[in-house]
C-alpha cells in the first residue's frame, strides 16, 4: 500500500525545505523525499534577493524597490512583492541568531573568496563582522593549503573594488593538517573539536595554535577574516574563541564549493523540519507519477529503492527539484525536459541558441525551468496547468537568470513559502 | 553497472571468427573511468565523509572515486593505498547530486589494490581476510560458546589480538548465542504458518544467526503475527565485510550461494528481507553493480528490509496504533545506519514506532557511528572510529534515553561501546507491540 | 650591414619551433616570434595522433614511409610527450574486405609493423568496441602531446641561444627591393610573459634569413611581399569526450572518410574528424552537426560514446597545400606531403622561404630539411642532431620510472605528473612547501603551475597548455580562480584579474559546443560559482561605475 501524507514535497534544498515548513504550519502533514544531497553545500550560505536587476542595474541597495518592474513570468513577479517579505520573515524566525540582515531593508555588500564584493539580504552571523559597508581595517588570513583562498590578493581586489577600508592578507599554515590535501571538513573538525595539535612551540589544541599562528601578522586591523571553516556545528563558538584569544573581531569569508555555510544551513533547515514534524525521506528517487483516471491530477507517485517501487500518495504535491545544477532540469543533445513529470521547458530546438558566445552574457541557458501560473502551478505549451495539484519552486522554475541577479536563495524562500502555503491549506483541508 | 555500459558478446551472427571471451569482467579489472562523466566536482561527497572529517591521511572520496578512475589508465597497476582508509559506509553514494558510482569505484579499486598491491603473507592482509570471513570462523566459536566467549574476553586473548593481528585491545568481541537462530529454527519445526500467498525468504546474516538470534526471532514472531509464510534459505555472508576489506573473491563465492539459493525462493514466490541494513545494502546494490550472476537483479530487485516491508505490504500504521509496550522499552535513542540511510531509510524508524503508546524515540542524527563494520576493529583505526563516533555518542547522551536502538550490528556494538548503554533492534520493539512479550513463545 | 639575427622564424607551432631548434643546435642565432600563444595555430589544434603511417598505408606510400620512421625517431628523442598507445584499424561488417587486405599489405609494403585480430581479439583490447566489429588491424600508432613536444622544442633552442617571442604578430615584412631582410612586429598587450619588449609597442626585427613556417597564414606573410603561396586551409572538427573510453588509438578501416579516429590524449579521448576547405583561417563556421557527426558516427565503432560526456570541441585548420595547376577539388585528396618554396628561386624574391603543407608526425624531418636549405643559403656547413639529441624533459626517460619516489603525492597525481615532466620531474616537484593540488581533474600541484608561470609568465593559457590545468572535466570551472592566485603577487591584482577573465573566456569557448547533458549541468554550476558566489560578472573593480558603500547595510550590531 502507498505510503499516505497531505502533502509531499519533492526536493531537499532551500525550496523544498522551505515548502514543507510552509504546508507544516498550515497543519498538513507533509512528507519531504530527496534522492540525492542538495546544492545548498554548493552556494555560499548567503540569502541574496536581488542583487541586480535583470538588465544588469545594481548593485541595488533595495532589493525591494526593483521587485515590481521585474518581467512578466520572472517568480518574484509571479508570487508579488509582498510574498518575498513574507518568505524572509519566514526565513527570519527558523534561521533566528545564525542569520542577520533582517533590521534593514538595505543589501550588504559581503566580500567573496575572490576579492569583489556581492549584494545580498541577509548573510550568516559568521560573515557579519566582515561587511564591505562596514569601513573598520581588515586583515584577511589565507592557507597555504587551501589554494582557492589567495588572502592578498583578495585584499588587493577589495580595494581595487573600492571597499572603504585597507584590507591585508596574509597567508600562514593552517597547524595540525598533516596532508596537503585535507578536506574542508576536516579543518572544521579541528577547529570544532579543538583538537590537541603538535606545533613548533610544542603540543597545544587546534584553536589556540591558529591564534597563535596570525596573532604576529596583526597589526592595527580590528577585524580579521579566514576562508569559511571556521568550524561546523560549533562554529559560532569557534568564531568567538578565535576572537577572544586575537582581541579582534573574527568573521569568515563564503567560499565556493563544499561551502561551511551552505553546509550549516542545511542542518538548520533539517533540524527545523525534524521540529515540525516534517516526515523526511532521503536518499532515493521519485521516478515515476501516476494519475486516477483524471489525467490533470497526480494521484501518486513512485519512490524506487534499488529496484523496489514503493508508491506515495498525497493530496498535493510541490516539485523542488532544483535546476541544471540539482538536475531538476536535464537535458539531451536534442533538448531540455523536466524528468519526473516531463512539464513543459521552453527552449529553442537548436542547441546553438541555448548559449551566448560571451561567458558571462546574457546566457538563454541559465534561465531554463518551468513556467508557472499565479499558483506556481507548471503550465504546458499551451499555458495550462500541467496538473491542478503540482506546484513548483525554486531553481526548477524558469524566466529568471539567478547567477546574473543573485537572486537564487530569494526565489527559494519566495516561491518554496507560498507553493508549501498553497499546497498545505488546500492539503490540509 | 547496467547492461547497457557493458557490451556483452552473446551471439554475434555471422561472425566465424567468434571466440568467447569474458566481457564482464572479474570485479577488480573493470574500468569505472565511464563513471566519472557524472562528476562535476562539487565535492558534496567529501563532506559526508566521516573519515576525511577527522583523518587527513584520507583524500575524500571525490579522489577516490571520480578522480583517481580518470586519471587512470588501463594498465596503470598503482592504486593509491589511501583507499584503504575507506570505511565503506557509502555515505559518498547518497550524498552526490550527480548520480557518480562511487561505493562501486571505491569497491574496485580497493578490489584491485587488495589484489595487485597488497602482500599476500603480510599481517594486515592476514588480519583483514579473518575479519572478512567472519562467518567461517562463527561456527567454531558457535559450537562452543561459553568457551569461546570466555576465551575472548581473556586479556591475553585480546593482548595477543592486537600485537599478533592488528585487532584492536579496546574492544570487547561479540558474544556467541548459546543457540543459533538457525538451530532455534530447525528445532521449533520452521514455519508455523503456511501461506501461499504471503510468503518471505528470511536472509538472517551472520549477526542474528550466531550473536543476537533474539533479533531474528522477533522477525519470525512479527511476520507470522501478521500471516506470513516464512522461509529460512541456506545462505553465506552477505559480502559486506569482504567488499570493505577488497576480498572481492571471497564475495564473489558467497555471493555467488546467496544469489543462487534466494534466487530459488523467489521463484517460490517469496519476497527476501533482511533485518540487518547492511545485508539488504548488499544484495540490493553492491550485488548488481559488481556481479553478474544469473539472477543477481532478481534478488536486488526483491530484497527489502524487513520494516520497510511491513510498511509497503501492511497497514502497519494501523497495526500499531494503540499498541504499547512493557517497561524495558520506553525511551529510546535512535541511529540511523548509514547503511540504512542509504536505502532511503533514515526517518523511517522513527515513523513507525509513533504510534505506539509509550515510546518515545529521539533521532541522535545523522552522523556516522565510527564503526563501519570491520573497520573500527583495525587497531590502526581504532581512534579514528572512536573520533567519527564521538558526535553520535554525545547525541545519544543529550537524549533522555536508557537504551539504544539501530539496525545495523557493527553500530549497535559501537553504541554500546561508546556509551555502555544496552542497544536493541527496531524488530525487537515491533514484536513487544504486536505480539506481546517474547516469554510468552518459548517454542 | 649587421642584422638582428641570422635566421628569424615565422610561426611558433611545431614546424617553427622544430626549425628554431635545429638551426640553433648548429650554432645559428635564431629569433622565433608567433603571434599568438606557442601552438595557437594548427598544432594546438590537431587531434594528438602520433602516426604510424598506417593511414596514409594506402592512399600515400611516401607519406606512409616517412612517418614511420619518424615515429620512431620521436619516441626516442620525445618520450615524455608521447604515449606509445598502438592503434587498430577497425573493419564492421560493412567495410569492404578489399580495403582491409589492401591496408594490410600497404602496411607491409611501408615497413608498418601489421597484425591481424579477431573481432574478438580486437575487443579483448579494448573492450568497448562494438561487438560486431569484424577484426582488426594492430600498427604502432601512438599518442603524442603536440603542447609539450612544441615548447619543449622551444625551451630547447632557448637553451641553444635562440630567441622566442610570442604575442608578436607579423605586421610586415621589411624589404630593400626584391631582398626580404626582417619583419616588423607588434607586440600585444595581452597578458604575456614579455622579457625583450614593451605591449603595445612595434619593432623591427633583421635577418639575414627569414623562413616563412606559419602554415595555414604563409599566405597572408607572403601578400606582404606581393608573393602568391597558395595554402589551402580545410577545417577539421575534434569532440573532446572526458575520459578515455579507449587506451588504443581506434581508426575505421575504409577509404577516407569524416568521423573515423578515436585517439586517446592524456585523459581524454579525442573523436575526429572532417576535411572542409575554407578561406579564411581565422574566420569560419564551427557547427553543431559538425560534433553530431563525430560523436553519431564513431558510436559505430564504441557504442558507449553515444551516451558518453564530451567537454568541449575545437576546430583546427590545416595547412593544405598544392602547386599552382594542380586543380584537386576535394580537399581530402590533396596531398599531405609538405612543399619547401625558395621564394628566391620561385618568384625572384630573395632573402625568405615558405614552408606548406606537411603534417605535425614528420615536423622533425621536415625542419630538418628546411635548415639544411637554411644553411645551404647562408654557406654555413653543420650537421643537424635533431634526430639523437633527446629533448628537455626525455632525457634518462628510462631511469624515470625507478628511482624517483612520489614527491609526497598521491598514486595517480604523481604518475600523471611525471608523465607530464619527464625528467624534469624532481626539479619541479622536489619542494619542502605546501603543494596542494590546484587543478583537480588533470592532477596538476601548485608547484607544476609555478614552474610553468616561471616559463611563460602571466598568461595563464600559456600555462595551461604546459601542464593541462583547466582542461578537464569542470573545464576550469573550479580552477581557473586557483591558478590565477598562484600568480600573485609576482603579477599585480590588475594583471591577475585580467589573466583569470582570459583563460575562462578561452574555456568557454570549447565548451560551448558541448552544452547538453552532464557539460551543460557543468557550464551552470561553473556560472552560478562565477557570477553567484564571487559576483565575477558584475565585479565592481572591473567596472566603470563607484560603488556607494556607505548606502548599504553596514551591519545591525
Amino acid at each position: 500500500m502507498a505510503i499516505e501524507d497531505d502533502v509531499l514535497v519533492i526536493g531537499g534544498g532551500l525550496a523544498g525545505a522551505t515548502a514543507a515548513l510552509a504546508a507544516a504550519e498550515e497543519g498538513a502533514q507533509v512528507r519531504l523525499v530527496s534522492y540525492k544531497q542538495s546544492t545548498l553545500r554548493h552556494a555560499s550560505g548567503l540569502i541574496d534577493v536581488l542583487g541586480y536587476t535583470p538588465a544588469g542595474e545594481g548593485p541595488l541597495v533595495d532589493p525591494f524597490d526593483a521587485l515590481e518592474g521585474l518581467p512578466d513570468g520572472h517568480p518574484y513577479e509571479r508570487v508579488g512583492s509582498e510574498a518575498v517579505r513574507e518568505a524572509l520573515e519566514f526565513f527570519d524566525d527558523i534561521a533566528g541568531d545564525a542569520y542577520d540582515g533582517a533590521h534593514t531593508d538595505a543589501n550588504a555588500l559581503v566580500p567573496t573568496h575572490g576579492g569583489t564584493v556581492k549584494p545580498t539580504a541577509r548573510y550568516p552571523a559568521s560573515t557579519a563582522e566582515g561587511l564591505a559597508s562596514d569601513d573598520r581595517d581588515t586583515l584577511l588570513v589565507g592557507f597555504e593549503t587551501l589554494p582557492d583562498f589567495e588572502a592578498p590578493l583578495a585584499a588587493a581586489h577589495l580595494e581595487a573594488a573600492g571597499a572603504p577600508f585597507a584590507a591585508r592578507g596574509v597567508t600562514v599554515r593552517f597547524p595540525g593538517l598533516v596532508r596537503d590535501d585535507a578536506k574542508v571538513t576536516r579543518y572544521a573538525h579541528l577547529l570544532d573539536h579543538d583538537e590537541a595539535v603538535t606545533t613548533a612551540a610544542g603540543e597545544t589544541t587546534a584553536r589556540d595554535a591558529l591564534a597563535e599562528t596570525v596573532r604576529g601578522h596583526l597589526e592595527d586591523e580590528t577585524r580579521v577574516g579566514f576562508p569559511a571553516i571556521l568550524g561546523d556545528d560549533h562554529a559560532a563558538e569557534v568564531r568567538a574563541d578565535l576572537g577572544d584569544r586575537l582581541g579582534v573581531d573574527v568573521f569568515e569569508v563564503p567560499m565556493g564549493p563544499p561551502s561551511l555555510p551552505g553546509m550549516r544551513l542545511e542542518d538548520l533547515l533539517y533540524d527545523a523540519l525534524q521540529e515540525a514534524g516534517v516526515r523526511v525521506t532521503t536518499g532515493v528517487p521519485v521516478v515515476d507519477y501516476e494519475t486516477d483516471g483524471d489525467a490533470t491530477r497526480i494521484d501518486r507517485v513512485v519512490v524506487d529503492r534499488h529496484g523496489a517501487e514503493v508508491p506515495h500518495r498525497a493530496d498535493q504535491y510541490v516539485l523542488a527539484t532544483g535546476g541544471l545544477v540539482g538536475k531538476g532540469v536535464e537535458s539531451e543533445r536534442e533538448r531540455v525536459f523536466e524528468p519526473i513529470f516531463d512539464c513543459h521547458v521552453p527552449h529553442a530546438s537548436d542547441r546553438y541558441e541555448w548559449f551566448v558566445d560571451d561567458v558571462f552574457g546574457d546566457q538563454p541557458y541559465a534561465r531554463f525551468g518551468l513556467p508557472v501560473d499565479r499558483e506556481l502551478r507548471p503550465l504546458d505549451a499551451g499555458d495550462e496547468p500541467e496538473f491542478s495539484n503540482l506546484r513548483a519552486a525554486g531553481a526548477v522554475l524558469g524566466g529568471y537568470d539567478f547567477a546574473a541577479e543573485k537572486s537564487g536563495s530569494g526565489v527559494s524562500l519566495a516561491t518554496g513559502y507560498v507553493a508549501g502555503r498553497r499546497a498545505g491549506a488546500e492539503g490540509g483541508e | 553497472m547496467s547492461d547497457a555500459e557493458q557490451p556483452t558478446d552473446d551471439g554475434v551472427p555471422g561472425d566465424d571468427e567468434f571466440e568467447p571471451i569474458q566481457v564482464f569482467p572479474e570485479a577488480e579489472d573493470m574500468d569505472l573511468r565511464p563513471g566519472a562523466d557524472d562528476c562535476y566536482k562539487c565535492s558534496t561527497c567529501d563532506t559526508n565523509c566521516p573519515v576525511a572529517e577527522v583523518d587527513d591521511e584520507f583524500p575524500g572520496p571525490k579522489f577516490q572515486g571520480p578522480e583517481q578512475w580518470r586519471l587512470k589508465r588501463q594498465d596503470d597497476q598503482d592504486i593509491d593505498d589511501s583507499v584503504m582508509k575507506c570505511s565503506n559506509c557509502m555515505r559518498c553514494d547518497s550524498a552526490c547530486p550527480s548520480d557518480v558510482p562511487l561505493s562501486q569505484m571505491h569497491n574496485t579499486a580497493r578490489g584491485e589494490y587488495v589484489e595487485e598491491q597488497m602482500d599476500k603473507f603480510s599481517r594486515e592482509y592476514v588480519r583483514n581476510r579473518i575479519l572478512a570471513n567472519y562467518r567461517r570462523l562463527a561456527p567454531l566459536g558457535s559450537m562452543f560458546p561459553r568457551t569461546t566467549n570466555f576465551v575472548m574476553g581473556l586479556s591475553a586473548t585480546q593482548w595477543l589480538g592486537e600485537k599478533v593481528l592488528g585487532i584492536t585491545g579496546e574492544r570487547e568481541f561479540p558474544e556467541f548465542a548459546t543457540e543459533t537462530f538457525r538451530e532455534w529454527w530447525t528445532k521449533r519445526g520452521g514455519a508455523q504458518v503456511q501461506n501461499e500467498d504471503k510468503r518471505i525468504a528470511y536472509f538472517h546474516g551472520c549477526y542474528s544467526n550466531y550473536n543476537t538470534p533474539e533479533v531474528g526471532k522477533a522477525l519470525v514472531r512479527v511476520y507470522e503475527e501478521l500471516g506470513y509464510e516464512i522461509m529460512v534459505p541456506d545462505q553465506h555472508c552477505s559480502g559486506t565485510p569482504m567488499f570493505a576489506n577488497g576480498m572481492l573473491e571471497d564475495a564473489r563465492r558467497s555471493a555467488e550461494t546467496n544469489v543462487r539459493e534466494l534466487g530459488a525462493a523467489i521463484e517460490d514466490g517469496a519476497d527476501i528481507v533482511a533485518s540487518c541494513s547492511s545485508c539488504s545494502m548488499s544484495l540490493r546494490q553492491e550485488y548488481p553493480e559488481l556481479f553478474d550472476f544469473e539472477g543477481t537483479e532478481a534478488v536486488a530487485a526483491n530484497t527489502w528490509d524487513a520494516v520497510e516491508y511491513l510498511r509497503v505490504h501492511e497497514d502497519l500504521e494501523g497495526e500499531l496504533e494503540g499498541t504499547s509496550v512493557g517497561d524495558e522499552f520506553e525511551n529510546f535513542a535512535y541511529h540511523a545506519p548509514c547503511h540504512a540511510r542509504n536505502q532511503g531509510l533514515d526517518g523511517q524508524t522513527m515513523e513507525v514506532l509513533a504510534p505506539i503508546d509509550g515510546v518515545e524515540a529521539r533521532d541522535v542524527g545523522d552522523s556516522c557511528s565510527g564503526i563501519s563494520g570491520t573497520y573500527g576493529w583495525k587497531a590502526e583505526n581504532y581512534e579514528t572510529s572512536m573520533k567519527i563516533g564521538d558526535e553520535m555518542f554525545d547525541h545519544m547522551e543529550e537524549a533522555d534515553a536508557e537504551t539504544g536502538l539501530t539496525e545495523c550490528p557493527t553500530c549497535s556494538m559501537q553504541m554500546e561501546h561508546g556509551t555502555g548503554y544496552e542497544i536493541t533492534h527496531t524488530l525487537e520493539v515491533l514484536e513487544a507491540a504486536l505480539v506481546g512479550s517474547t516469554e510468552a513463545d518459548s517454542q | 650591414m649587421v642584422r638582428d639575427t641570422e635566421v628569424l622564424v615565422l610561426g611558433g607551432g611545431s614546424t617553427g619551433c622544430g626549425i628554431a631548434r635545429d638551426l640553433a643546435m648548429r650554432g645559428l642565432e635564431v629569433t622565433l616570434v608567433e603571434r599568438g600563444n606557442l601552438t595557437d595555430g594548427t598544432t594546438g589544434r590537431m587531434h594528438g595522433l602520433l602516426h604510424s603511417g598506417g593511414r596514409y598505408a594506402v592512399s600515400d606510400q611516401a607519406s606512409a614511409t616517412e612517418c614511420i620512421e619518424e615515429n620512431e625517431v620521436l619516441r626516442d628523442i620525445a618520450g615524455h610527450c608521447v604515449e606509445e598507445t598502438g592503434g587498430l584499424f577497425v573493419q564492421r561488417p560493412e567495410d569492404s574486405d578489399e580495403y582491409f587486405r589492401e591496408k594490410l599489405e600497404g602496411c607491409r609494403e611501408c615497413g608498418i609493423p601489421a597484425r591481424v585480430l579477431s573481432g574478438a581479439e580486437a575487443r579483448e583490447v579494448e573492450p568497448y568496441l562494438a561487438e560486431d566489429v569484424k577484426r582488426a588491424i594492430e600498427v604502432p600508432d601512438g599518442a603524442v602531446d603536440p603542447f609539450r613536444l612544441c615548447v619543449a622544442n622551444a625551451l630547447d633552442a632557448e637553451n641553444h641561444g635562440a630567441r622566442v617571442e610570442t604575442h608578436a604578430e607579423v605586421i610586415d615584412l621589411l624589404r630593400d627591393g626584391d631582398d626580404i631582410y626582417g619583419v616588423e612586429v607588434r607586440h600585444e598587450s595581452g597578458p604575456g610573459k614579455r622579457t625583450h619588449a614593451t605591449p603595445g609597442t612595434t619593432e623591427e626585427i633583421t635577418a639575414e634569413y627569414v623562413v616563412n613556417a606559419t602554415g595555414a597564414w604563409a599566405g597572408r606573410i607572403g601578400a606582404m611581399a606581393d608573393l602568391e603561396v597558395e595554402v589551402r586551409p580545410s577545417k577539421g572538427v575534434m569532440t573532446i569526450m572526458n575520459v578515455r573510453q579507449v587506451d588504443t588509438v581506434i581508426n575505421r578501416c575504409r577509404p577516407k572518410g569524416d568521423a573515423d579516429i578515436v585517439v586517446p590524449h592524456e585523459t581524454t579521448a579525442i573523436l575526429g574528424t572532417t576535411d572542409e576547405e575554407v578561406s579564411d583561417p581565422d574566420d569560419y563556421p564551427e557547427e553543431g552537426w559538425e560534433v553530431d557527426q563525430m560523436i553519431d558516427t564513431l558510436s559505430e565503432l564504441v557504442p558507449i560514446l553515444e551516451e558518453a560526456r564530451t567537454i568541449r570541441s575545437f576546430w583546427g585548420v590545416r595547412p593544405l597545400y598544392e602547386p599552382p595547376g594542380t586543380g584537386t577539388q576535394d580537399p581530402t585528396d590533396i596531398t599531405r606531403d609538405f612543399f619547401l618554396l625558395d621564394h628566391a628561386d620561385r618568384d625572384g624574391v630573395s632573402g625568405m622561404s615558405s614552408i606548406v603543407g606537411g603534417k605535425f608526425t614528420t615536423y622533425r624531418a621536415m625542419a630538418e630539411e628546411i635548415s639544411d636549405h637554411v644553411c645551404e643559403k647562408l654557406g654555413v656547413n653543420a650537421a643537424c642532431a635533431t634526430a639523437d639529441e633527446p629533448l628537455p624533459g626525455s632525457e634518462n626517460m628510462e631511469t624515470l620510472e625507478e628511482g624517483m619516489d612520489d614527491f609526497g603525492l598521491r598514486s595517480p597525481v604523481a604518475r600523471r605528473s611525471k608523465q607530464r615532466l619527464g625528467s624534469r620531474a624532481s626539479e619541479v616537484l622536489e619542494t619542502d612547501e605546501a603543494n596542494p593540488v590546484i587543478c583537480q581533474c588533470e592532477g596538476v600541484t601548485r608547484a607544476e603551475i609555478r614552474d610553468a608561470v616561471s616559463q611563460s609568465g602571466s598568461d595563464l593559457n600559456a600555462v595551461r597548455i604546459r601542464t593541462r590545468a583547466s582542461m578537464g572535466n569542470c573545464q576550469g570551472g573550479f580552477c581557473c580562480q586557483n591558478m590565477a592566485n598562484e600568480l600573485h603577487p609576482t603579477y599585480d591584482e590588475e594583471t591577475v584579474r585580467a589573466s583569470l577573465d582570459e583563460l575562462f573566456q578561452e574555456r568557454w569557448k570549447g565548451e560551448r559546443h558541448a552544452l547538453w547533458g552532464e557539460q551543460l549541468s557543468q557550464a551552470m554550476l561553473n556560472y552560478a560559482l562565477h557570477a553567484t558566489t564571487m559576483n565575477r560578472d558584475r565585479d565592481p573593480a572591473s567596472t566603470e561605475a563607484a560603488v556607494d558603500f556607505a548606502a548599504f547595510d553596514g551591519g545591525g550590531r
